[in-house]
């Protein structure tokens, strides 16, 4: 059969699986989520071990840094899901996840972005100037104090824009879970396309997944703006 | 009744002496004033007030006490600072400013402290200034929120390094108007500044600080008028010369 770009009646497949795709969506939000969460929860005092910490702890948390960013994301994700002694956990119905591979692939996401997030954080904790820990200091606060409330508000406020593009990086990254064959969206995809016959549709149910991400990014990175703007101190970010 | 006593005191970084055998008291409700060229250990010497600098040798007493047997933080919030670059907290108001202490040293509840810092940003004359940000303000009201700051914490002595330096020349008159006030109401206050006409009528005692020595000390009539030194006479006069 010569597959015909773009025909109409592969986009009538397209739409007539929505559900099937928007359950891979679901999947795809939750595990940007929680990979998110988890780099968040890991990368921020990662960072602030990086500038605050000493001897060891600091050499592990700078070592594993180097080497998360080091190493391909579809390696993390087949590693972490063979190479982890994660129990068998089951399968979510209806969005059909594997939660071992689930795990596997927030781990993974999770982990590599946590070691992007902590140069974020800890590039913003280093651009705020000597002076404010030392005025802190003056009046009789203690380093942990200094620390708590003069530079980590600063610190996060200056690493939005950082965090906004990790999000859309870990957004997108979310598809190569495909690789250790969790169902979110890109594998959702390939099972469409690959049931018999539906050869001729490979490119239509890809540009709608595409479609899918952009929306799910465009609107996000434009919510994170707003709150950006809102929750904004004048002369915050200089 | 003596309130600060530097005895003997030597600082170097590396190989360079900064400070050397530098040894002053100060009483009560004094105007120290400091001057001197730069890279003289001006700003070095307030630093070793309030700990933010360690000295090498020498003590220093506050209040009949070692600052260094003293808590550091306790010394701190005894011993308030203004600084030349005002470092007001960016992320907070003028109020947040103020209040920052009040809460997180003091542990004053939230209302009080926000009384209290109402109060204060009022003496600086900046009452109606309390919601606005740093990045708001003119240099002359943020460091005037810097005075403030320093005030609210009830020390008992401040350190001002060159609180005017950074300052347009129209901004200098309400800051110096306002430590003129402090030095009226009794505020014990150690000064660095090259702003002459304050030092001559609101100094109890002026020092010259040369290469980390101090060269010469006395009441302002003194040193102005018939100071011992050649070296301090020219530097005043170059200092009045500027202004
Ligand atoms: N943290 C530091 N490390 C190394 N050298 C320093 C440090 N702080 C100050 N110095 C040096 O000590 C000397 C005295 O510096 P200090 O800042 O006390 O001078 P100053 O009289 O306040 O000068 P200025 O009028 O320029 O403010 C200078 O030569 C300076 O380079
Ligand atoms: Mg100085």
């Amino acid at each position: 059969m010569d597959p015909v770009l773009l025909q109409a009646s592969d986009w009538q497949f397209v739409l007539e699986n929505w559900q099937f795709l928007l359950l891979g969506t679901v999947v795809t939000v939750l595990l940007t989520a929680t990979s998110l969460g988890l780099g968040f929860l890991t990368g921020f005092p990662a960072g602030a071990i990086e500038v605050y910490g000493s001897g060891r702890l600091q050499a592990a948390v700078s070592t594993a840094g180097v080497v998360l960013r080091g190493t391909p994301i579809v390696v993390l994700i087949v590693l972490f899901f063979f190479g982890l002694p994660l129990p068998r956990l089951g399968t979510v119905p209806l969005l059909e996840v594997d939660l071992k591979a689930f795990v596997a692939a927030t781990l993974a996401l999770g982990l590599r972005s946590a070691a992007y997030q902590a140069q974020v954080f800890r590039g913003a904790i280093q651009s705020i100037g000597e002076g404010q820990m030392e005025a802190a200091r003056s009046i009789g606060m203690s380093e942990r104090q200094a620390i708590q409330h003069v530079i980590f508000p600063q610190a996060i406020r200056r690493s939005i824009p950082g965090f906004q593009n990790e999000f859309t990086i870990v957004l997108k990254d979310t598809s190569v879970a495909f690789a250790i064959g969790l169902a979110e969206l890109l594998t959702r995809a390939e099972q469409l396309y690959l049931q018999p016959g539906r050869d001729t549709a490979v490119m239509e149910v890809l540009i709608a997944i595409s479609a899918v991400y952009f929306v799910l990014t465009f609107t996000t990175n434009r919510t994170l703006d707003y709150l950006n703007e809102v929750y904004a101190v004048p002369g915050g970010n200089e | 009744m003596t309130l600060l006593r530097v005895e003997h005191v030597d600082k170097s970084y590396g190989d360079e002496e900064v400070l050397h055998d530098v040894s002053f008291e100060m009483q009560r409700q004094d105007v120290e004033v400091i001057v001197g060229p730069s890279g003289s250990g001006k700003s070095t010497l307030l630093r070793c007030v309030n700990r933010l600098t360690e000295i090498d040798d020498g003590a220093i007493y506050l209040d009949g006490e070692e600052i260094h047997a003293l808590d550091e933080n306790e010394l701190r919030r005894r011993v308030g600072m203004v600084f030349q670059d005002f470092n007001l907290f960016a992320h907070r108001t003028a109020r947040g400013n103020v209040t920052l202490g009040l809460r997180q040293v003091l542990g004053m509840p939230r209302e009080e402290a926000e009384a209290t810092a109402d109060d204060y940003l009022e003496r600086v004359g900046l009452a109606d200034q309390a919601e606005s940000y740093p990045a708001e303000l003119s240099g002359g009201q943020q460091q005037r929120v810097g005075i403030a700051r320093a005030l609210a914490m009830e020390p008992e002595l401040i350190l001002f390094d060159e609180p005017t330096s950074a300052l347009d020349p129209e901004l200098i008159g309400e800051v110096l108007s306002v430590m003129r006030d402090l030095a009226d109401e009794g505020t014990t206050m150690l000064c660095v500044t090259h702003e002459m006409g304050f030092a001559r009528s609101a100094a109890s005692r002026i020092t010259f600080l040369d290469d980390g020595r101090i060269v010469e000390r006395g009441p302002p009539e003194t040193l102005f008028e018939d100071p011992e030194h050649e070296r301090t006479r020219a530097f005043l006069g170059e200092l009045a010369g500027i202004q």
